[in-house]
C-alpha cells in the first residue's frame, strides 16, 4: 500500500513529460519510472488511442489510430480514423462503409481483380483487393502501392463470399469493431510463401466477376503486405507505447505508435529485452505455473490475456463475459516467464480482475483476463501493453544483430 | 477413460477413395476419406479400443483430426496450424448451428471464441498464421470419454 501511496502522488504533469502519454479519467496511474513515451509527430511517432471506437462498437482494451488513404491515380484522399492497431496481423483493411465514398483501383493478377477472405477465429471478412498510397497523419510516413483489402466491398456483397470462407461474415464495421484494422505485425505479408505455392481454402480468390470467384495463389507482391515495410525508412517493426493505468481502469487512454527500431534515438531497443520468436508461427513460449505453453505471444489484437488457470474459473463471469473473461473477487498478480527461440527469459507480470466489474463507459482495463482454450495458448494482449513499450520486430530484419521476427520490452 | 491394456495401432493410407455425401462432425467414419481428398493431404490413424483419431495433415500445413467413435460416428474434431480449415466441411451438419452461434455479439474479440451448446461446443483461437480449435458433439461423445483429449 505505501508503494501504490507514493506513486499516487506523481502528479499529471509527469505524464505529460513523459511525451504523449495521458489518460482520460481512472485512477491516478502507476507509471513505471522507466517508460519513456515518444512524443507523436514527424518522422516516426503517430498517435494512437485505446477508446470505445466507432459508434455502437463500445470496444475494450483496443488500440485505434487514424490512416490516410489516397487514390495514387486521381489523388482523391480520405482521412479515415478507428482504425485498430494489430501487431497480431499483417496488412491494410479498411470497410468500406468508413471509406467516404473514396474509390480505389483494382489489384488485379493481370487477368483478373483479386478478393481475399481474411481468416479470424470468431470469422472472417471478405472483400476486394486495391491499391492505394497510405500517409500516417501525424508521423508523415507514407506508403505508395499499398495492396488493401476492402471489407464489405458494396460491389462484392455476402452472395458473393466462397462456400470456403467461413461465416459468421465480419463485414460491418460493428460486425468487425472497426473502421479498419492496421496489420503491423511480425509477418511481411498476411499469408506469406504458402499462398504463392498452393491454393489454400479461405485466403485468395481471383473473380472473373464477383460472382465466380475461385480460389488462386498470390505471389507476395500481390498479397496485402504489412505496410511498415513499404516505408521508405523505420521499416523494420513497431513499438507499442501506452502509459500505465490504474486498476480501476479508464474510459481512454492516450500513447504513440513508433515506427522502426533502432533507427533513430526515439526507437532503440535501449534495455528491452528480445525474444525471438518462431518464424513460421510468430509462436514464443510462456511458462505460468510451472507448465510450459509453446502457442504464446504479444498481440495488440487481444483485448485481454488469455491463458490457462484453473483456480481462476470461479467465481464465474456473469452475462456475456461467461466463459470469455475471468471474475476474480480481488484483482489478482500473475507472473509468467516468457523464451523465444533463445535460452534468454523474460518476466511477464500482469493482473487479473473482475471483468463483471468494469465501469460503464470504460475502454480501458489492464486486469482483463480470460481462459484460453487452445491447451497450449498464452496469450498477452493489450491488457499486458500497458505501462511498457513493446517491440514488434518484423521478419527478416536484423536490429543490433537480433534477427526478426521478435518480441522485445 | 481406461486405456490400459488397450492396443494402439498406426499406418497411413493415400487420397484416393470416392467420396460419401457427407463428411465432417457427426458424420459416418468413412467420411473422413472426403475431407482428406477436399485437404489434399496425408492422413494417419491411431486407433484405441474407446475411439480411433484420424488425423490429416493437409497440404496447408493444418492439422485436422477427428475423432471416430466406436460405433464409426465422428465425434470430435480438432484442427492446429496456420489456417482454419473449410469449417462447412469440418462442422458439416452442425454448421449451420455454429454460424448461428458465432453471429450473436461475442466479447472475446477476434481471437478467442466460445460456443456452448446443448448439441454442440466450438472454441476456436489464434492469429494470423497460427490458428488452435476443437468441436465436439456432447450427445456422440463415447461413454466416459474426457474432452480434454480432443488435441
Amino acid at each position: 500500500m505505501r508503494k501504490f501511496a507514493v506513486l499516487a502522488l506523481i502528479p499529471f504533469g509527469f505524464l505529460s513529460a513523459c511525451g504523449g502519454g495521458g489518460y482520460t479519467v481512472g485512477n491516478p496511474p502507476p507509471p513505471p519510472p522507466t517508460q519513456v513515451i515518444a512524443t507523436p509527430g514527424s518522422p516516426n511517432v503517430e498517435s494512437m488511442t485505446v477508446g470505445a471506437g466507432p459508434a455502437g462498437v463500445n470496444a475494450i482494451n483496443t488500440a485505434y489510430i487514424s490512416v490516410q488513404v489516397c487514390n495514387p491515380t486521381t489523388g482523391a484522399c480520405q482521412t479515415i480514423p478507428d482504425i485498430e492497431v494489430d501487431t497480431g496481423s499483417s496488412g491494410l483493411r479498411l470497410l468500406a462503409s468508413a471509406m467516404n465514398g473514396l474509390i480505389l483501383p483494382v489489384e488485379t493478377n493481370g487477368t483478373n481483380p483479386l478478393a481475399e477472405c481474411l481468416q479470424f477465429a470468431d470469422g472472417s471478412s471478405w472483400g476486394s483487393l486495391a491499391t492505394a498510397n497510405i500517409t500516417l497523419p501525424v508521423s508523415g510516413e507514407t506508403a505508395s502501392g499499398v495492396h488493401l483489402q476492402i471489407i464489405g466491398d458494396p460491389a462484392y456483397p455476402a452472395s458473393t463470399i466462397p462456400m470456403d470462407c467461413p461465416a459468421p461474415a465480419e463485414n460491418t464495421v460493428a460486425a468487425f469493431g472497426a473502421n479498419g484494422i492496421l496489420g503491423v505485425g511480425p509477418f511481411l505479408q498476411d499469408c506469406g510463401s504458402a499462398c504463392v505455392t498452393s491454393v489454400i481454402a479461405g485466403t485468395y480468390y481471383q473473380c472473373p466477376a464477383p460472382s465466380t470467384c475461385a480460389g488462386t495463389t498470390a505471389t507476395l507482391v500481390q498479397q496485402v503486405q504489412n505496410p511498415v515495410s513499404m516505408f521508405a525508412t523505420d521499416n523494420n517493426g513497431v513499438i507499442v507505447e501506452l502509459p500505465a493505468v490504474g486498476s480501476a481502469g479508464a474510459t481512454s487512454l492516450s500513447g504513440s505508435l513508433v515506427f522502426g527500431i533502432g533507427t533513430r534515438t526515439n526507437n532503440a531497443l535501449g534495455m528491452a529485452t528480445v525474444l525471438p520468436a518462431d518464424p513460421n508461427s510468430g509462436f514464443i513460449i510462456g511458462t505460468y505455473k510451472g507448465t510450459a505453453y509453446i502457442d504464446g505471444y504479444l498481440d495488440s489484437g487481444s483485448n485481454g490475456n488469455f491463458f490457462t488457470d484453473s483456480s481462476l474459473a470461479t467465481p464465474a463471469c456473469t452475462g456475456s463475459n461467461t466463459g470469455i473473461f475471468y471474475c476474480p473477487m480481488s484483482m489478482m498478480s500473475e507472473t509468467a516467464s516468457l523464451q523465444g527461440t533463445t535460452t534468454t527469459t523474460l518476466t511477464a507480470n500482469f493482473s487479473v480482475g473482475d471483468a463483471d466489474t468494469i465501469t460503464a463507459g470504460y475502454a480501458v482495463f489492464a486486469g482483463l483476463g480470460g481462459p484460453n482454450s487452445d491447451p497450449q495458448g498464452f496469450d498477452l494482449g493489450l491488457a499486458f501493453f500497458y505501462g511498457q513499450n513493446v517491440f514488434t520486430a518484423i521478419e527478416g530484419t536484423s536490429i543490433s544483430g537480433n534477427m526478426g521476427p521478435f518480441f522485445a520490452y | 477413460m481406461k486405456l490400459t491394456g488397450t492396443a494402439l495401432c498406426s499406418f497411413v493410407v493415400a487420397a484416393s477413395l470416392a467420396p460419401p455425401a457427407f463428411a465432417g462432425l457427426g458424420a459416418d467414419g468413412t467420411s473422413v476419406q472426403t475431407d482428406l481428398a477436399r485437404m489434399k493431404g496425408s492422413l494417419r490413424v491411431t486407433s484405441t479400443a474407446a475411439f480411433s483419431v484420424h488425423e490429416i495433415t493437409s497440404s496447408s500445413g493444418t492439422v485436422v483430426r477427428e475423432y471416430v467413435s466406436p460405433d464409426d460416428k465422428v465425434f470430435a474434431v480438432s484442427w492446429h496450424g496456420p489456417f482454419i480449415p473449410d469449417l462447412r466441411q469440418v462442422l458439416a451438419g452442425y454448421y449451420a448451428q455454429y454460424v448461428q452461434a458465432a453471429s450473436a455479439p461475442h466479447a472475446g474479440g477476434h481471437r478467442h471464441l466460445t460456443i456452448t451448446q446443448p448439441g454442440l461446443v466450438v472454441e476456436s483461437n489464434g492469429r494470423m498464421r497460427a490458428f488452435y480449435g476443437r468441436a465436439w458433439a456432447p450427445a456422440l461423445l463415447p461413454q466416459n470419454f474426457s474432452v480434454s483429449s480432443i488435441e
